[in-house]
């Protein structure tokens, strides 16, 4: 098996093998919400960090009884797979107040699964980038740390935190190297393979995560890079942005997606941890530090600046601009990326949506007429 | 010169809806502070206008910005939200804001957050000097406040906050909140190019002190059967609240008021009389302002007087004016525990304990969840906390899905419909 094949067996599947041989080694899994909860110190307490997703979810009959038609269908779906028993295997729950809707899902489940995670936590994510708002930050993952060890009964010593931010740091390395290679002309993966990674990259040990991540760089070097697309995008948006049909549906018509700015992509590993004296505020500085979510009022200027930054340097021809439904945290940002990106005369195509992926020939017509708007 | 009509068309909206429904009570023994509510905000309006004719200082701020900071630099606070508020009573303005609000942003936005920016873009609101807001209670709010700043380019501030209060809001997270404060007047002081007049937020602090207390007090009474306040007197003195705490004009209304409240108690008087008092509402969420018949209706038809508010229960503490510090530090305290801050910007518990409290206070026999469709936060809690309440108090809850400010979400007849049939289905019987 290929490393790209293996990565896409774990990106896939729920209960990959991987995670399978760590829970047979009687190990912990906490799952998390939110590219904000710092997974470094989970690792350092050998708990395996889960980023909870719903792919493929088609139900979500006990999730409705408590959300209503107003809330995101990626919460929903997140929310049913927690309360139906697809993420059974978690060992618990951290979360951030990241959005309206998944910063309610800690509640709902307290309320009407108040047994079923051991661990339960939410961290206070500040909405500004300032010194003080790292130290506040700091206390919070610092107060997540804690809970961790009492909960679990483990210590986690600052030489395991040394240790795992270093792990995660080589994993940010590799990361950009693949992107790199998507740089060029003809990138050696399409956007949904590369979806597979980064997938896989949030559910599996980051160690041997990295271990596979360097065999594909390997794997990559020998394979024949694609020529044959219409027009080179960026994907940024809300969360959710993680299924790979939605992938095929852009790149089936010619489109290529050879970068984002997506919380389930490039904002989590493009800057490293930088170590300081202190681990804990060295993790704060750079979580709150790396390119934003439009949860942080102060970063309005910033994101539309590394969007274009990534559009120039990835030679992008056109923006997508995912929004689910409901989401107003993107919704209500894109007057403004959309005004920064026609200065800079970079097409965008603002797409909004359901997790659940209908409406998919909807989408389909819109991509295509991009497509030949911008001449591809 | 767009903007001043607005202005001018704001307060003259303000008496034609308002005060043509507080003149057209006929019912003896109603009370007359209506106006006087009316005339207060009115010459607040003014205030405003004139300030914007001469090019002075305007602060945006949104309803969980206590006003009093502002007051205390002498830069008029215009509460954007009470913008969309007055507008709403002429369905004709609302729509023609939001409407223009959609070609830039999603339609599922807050109403609120669309009019605002719909009157900033079509130019008819002056720029202010400043925009200010908290951290809490939404996504709208934090997507388009920053954004309308840029757009606009004005200066903007957001006081961040904690999000679990109650474990967060330790002696630390007080000093953040009183750094956000301090940060706040230095470019308060940098704009007015003046000092922080100790002197000044001592007094303006003095009278917002002076009428929590007064308005705790009125409260009380307020808690009497059958009750002294008719349905619209609470949701018009909220507006008193958001925007004119710290002036010495509202501690008068507000002494005034409590005395002829605790008149009408110790007498017996209601809004209604007892007998005509049959039910008493308690709304645990928004209440729609696109349509104030809405809530004569229900006391015409079903003798149901909204004797409680979400918005309108203030239950903050008077704050320390022993330095300017404990007085930042008080008003910090006070953003955390503001209604909508606290109900929505935080946990489910901040938002259950509250209006259970409420319910109970007021011996409300049906609450009504007034869900804004914006109000994503709540909505996700919404069936949670119609079982809790049941739970805890054994009142029913109507969950109401509307727009508090557009009524082409939901319309007042079908408001009065989903009324009729749960007043038929669990108060009636």
């Amino acid at each position: 098996m290929s490393a790209l094949e293996e990565l896409t067996e774990i990106a896939t599947n729920l209960e990959s093998q991987a995670l399978k041989a760590w829970k047979a080694e009687g190990k912990k899994v906490v799952g998390y919400l939110c590219s904000y909860i710092p997974e470094e110190i989970l690792y350092a307490a050998d708990i395996l960090p889960y980023r909870v997703r719903a792919s493929g979810c088609t139900d979500t009959g006990t999730a409705d009884v408590y959300f209503s038609s107003l809330n995101c269908s990626f919460s929903r779906s997140c929310l049913q797979f927690l309360l139906d028993g697809h993420y059974d295997f978690l060992d618990g729950v951290a979360f951030t107040n990241s959005c309206d809707h998944t910063r309610r899902i800690i509640d709902i489940v307290r309320e009407a699964e108040p047994t079923k995670f051991p661990f339960l936590h939410l961290i206070s994510c500040p909405r500004k980038i300032t010194e003080e708002s790292i130290g506040m930050f700091k206390k919070g993952i610092t107060a997540f740390k804690k809970e961790i060890e009492d909960c679990f009964n483990v210590e986690i010593t600052d030489e395991k935190l040394e240790d795992a931010i270093e792990v995660y740091n080589e994993s940010r390395r590799l990361l950009k190297k693949l992107y790199e290679l998507r740089k060029s002309d003809n990138p050696p993966l399409t956007g949904r393979e590369n979806l597979n990674v980064i997938l896989a990259s949030s559910v599996i040990p980051k160690d041997q995560f990295n271990t596979l991540l360097k065999q594909l760089l390997a794997e990559l070097n020998e394979r024949k890079g694609i020529s044959n697309y219409k027009a080179r995008f960026l994907i940024t948006g809300s969360g959710g942005c993680d299924s790979p049909d939605y992938y095929d549906l852009i790149e089936d018509l010619g489109g290529l997606v050879v970068t984002d700015t997506l919380c389930i992509g490039s904002r989590t590993f493009w800057h490293p941890v930088e170590i300081e004296d202190d681990l804990l505020g060295s993790i704060a500085r750079a979580y709150l530090k790396r390119p934003s979510c439009p949860l942080m009022v102060d970063g309005v200027v910033e994101r539309s600046r590394f969007i274009k930054e990534m559009c120039e340097s990835f030679n992008v021809d056109g923006v997508i601009y995912h929004t689910m439904r409901y989401c107003d945290l993107w919704g209500g940002s894109v007057f403004d990326i959309r005004k920064n990106l026609k200065n800079s005369d970079i097409p965008i195509l603002e797409l909004e949506r359901e997790y659940m992926f209908g409406g998919a020939g909807q989408l389909r017509t819109r991509v295509q007429a991009f497509l030949e708007r911008i001449g591809g | 010169m767009k903007n001043q009509n607005l202005m001018l068309k704001m307060i003259s909206d303000e008496y034609d809806s308002i005060e043509d429904l507080l003149g057209s009570r006929k019912d003896p023994g109603a009370p007359d502070e209506g106006p006087t509510v009316i005339n207060l905000m009115a010459e607040y309006f003014r205030n405003l206008y004139q300030r914007a004719e001469e090019g002075g200082h305007i602060a945006w701020v949104n309803f969980g910005m206590p006003p009093e900071i502002f007051w205390a630099f002498d830069i008029i606070p215009l509460v954007i939200d009470s913008v969309g508020g007055t507008l709403a009573a002429n369905q004709d303005n609302i729509v023609k804001y939001v409407d223009s609000a959609h070609e830039h942003i999603p339609d599922y936005i807050c109403a609120n957050n669309k009019v605002i920016l719909g009157v900033a873009f079509a130019g008819e609101i002056p720029p202010p000097s400043i925009m200010v807001h908290p951290s809490a209670p939404c996504d709208s709010n934090l997507s388009t406040y920053p954004v309308i700043s840029e757009y606009m380019n004005f200066p903007y501030f957001c006081v961040d906050m904690p999000y679990r209060v109650t474990e967060d809001m330790s002696e630390e997270g007080l000093e953040y909140m009183n750094g956000e404060m301090w940060k706040l007047v230095h470019m308060l002081e940098e704009i007015t190019q003046t000092k922080l007049d100790v002197d000044k937020l001592k007094y303006v602090m003095e009278c917002s002190n002076k009428s929590h207390e007064l308005l705790l007090k009125i409260a009380k009474l307020r808690e009497a059967v059958p009750c002294p306040y008719g349905s619209m007197d609470t949701l018009t003195e909220v507006g008193l609240a958001m925007c004119l705490f710290g002036t010495p004009q509202v501690v008068e209304y507000l002494e005034q008021q409590y005395e002829k409240t605790k008149e009408k108690v110790e007498k017996n008087e209601g809004y209604m009389t007892k007998e005509q008092e049959k039910f008493r509402l308690a709304w645990v969420y928004g209440a729609p302002v696109f349509d104030y018949s809405l809530y004569r209706y229900l006391e015409k038809k079903y003798g149901a007087v909204s004797v409680a508010n979400m918005n309108y229960n203030l239950l903050m503490e008077p704050v320390d004016l022993s330095s300017p510090d404990q007085m930042l530090k008080g008003i910090a305290r006070k953003i955390t525990k503001l209604p909508m801050i606290r109900e929505c910007g935080g946990t489910f518990e901040r938002y259950l304990d509250p209006a259970v409290d409420m319910i109970t206070r007021f011996k409300a026999d049906a609450a009504i969840f007034g869900g804004h469709v914006a109000c994503k936060a709540n909505w996700a809690i919404a069936k949670m906390a119609k079982d809790k309440i049941y739970e805890k108090t054994g009142v029913h809850t109507l969950n109401l899905e509307l727009d508090l400010f557009d009524q082409r979400i939901t319309s007042s007849d079908d408001v009065k419909l989903m009324f009729d049939n749960f007043f038929e289905m669990y108060l009636l019987k």
